[in-house]
């Protein structure tokens, strides 16, 4: 699921709708999403947002319905500096996440067994740390291959 | 001895098969042989509830307590992030006890 295309590092944006239109236009250039999902992610963001306080430093998991999707993918990207992200479950508390693991999910019955890796990497602190500070994209998706494919 | 819970997150996909697939592997260890689990978002929830016994709710969106109808409804952002997962789990048995369904393991 994760592609290397899909691993940004030192990712520059002003805010978190930013780094949601960014990354999910990165999600239609492969292929992996629609048209419609960048700003789908956007939408739902701001219903029920997703950025969750992991033990390391705090991390986002934007993600949106089936029907913008059309293969599971994952991405990973490494802000160049945190942006403000609502806690998921908890809308009015401000969390800064730096790292973001974008998902593109068709069937979660068929892709949980990722979504349970990704659960136990957010609560892993050290793995987290260690993913933050990667300098490259093939570092990164060394790092973290195992979690994903 | 059976039991029935209901996650809810926001897109009633992603989170709450997380939270379905960890809290249904933790009611078997502890030693329940039938778990039904069902999924949704909070719009979703009410009818869920409305259409079958469930006996708890555990929730990683805000959710309206008004629709609960009496069912228990236990936090489980903690589960995700492993900062309160001995806290959500002591909910459960607690939720379970009160209603004399915990196999008491």
């Amino acid at each position: 699921m994760l592609r290397k295309e899909l691993i940004k590092i030192g990712l520059d944006c002003a805010d978190c709708k930013e780094v949601l239109m960014t990354m999910g236009q990165e999600f239609v250039n492969v292929g992996v999403a629609k048209e419609t999902y960048p700003q789908a992610l956007v939408d739902r963001e701001a219903n029920y947002p997703t950025a969750l306080p992991a033990k390391a430093f705090d991390i986002a998991t934007p993600h949106t319905f089936a029907e913008h999707v059309n293969e599971p993918a994952v991405g990973i990207a490494i802000l160049a500096h945190p942006v403000e992200w609502q806690q998921m479950g908890s809308p009015e508390i401000t969390l800064h996440p730096q790292v973001i693991f974008m998902l593109a999910v068709t069937d979660p019955k068929q892709q949980i067994g990722t979504l349970r890796k990704i659960m136990m990497l957010i609560q892993d602190p050290e793995r987290l740390a260690k993913i933050k500070d990667l300098k490259t994209v093939d570092e990164v998706y060394e790092a973290v291959k195992d979690v994903f494919n | 001895m059976g039991v029935r819970f209901l996650t809810v997150c926001g897109s009633g996909i992603v989170t709450s098969s997380m939270l379905a697939e960890t809290i249904g592997d933790w009611l078997r260890e502890e030693g329940y042989e039938g778990v039904e689990v069902n999924e949704c978002n909070p719009s979703e929830m009410a009818n869920f509830l409305a259409r079958q016994h469930h006996d708890f709710v555990a929730y990683a969106s805000p959710i309206d307590h008004d629709q609960l109808d009496g069912v228990p409804a236990i936090p489980a952002i903690g589960l995700i992030t492993g900062m309160g997962t001995d806290e959500f789990y002591e909910n459960v048995k607690q939720v379970l006890s009160d209603v004399g369904i915990y196999p008491g393991k």
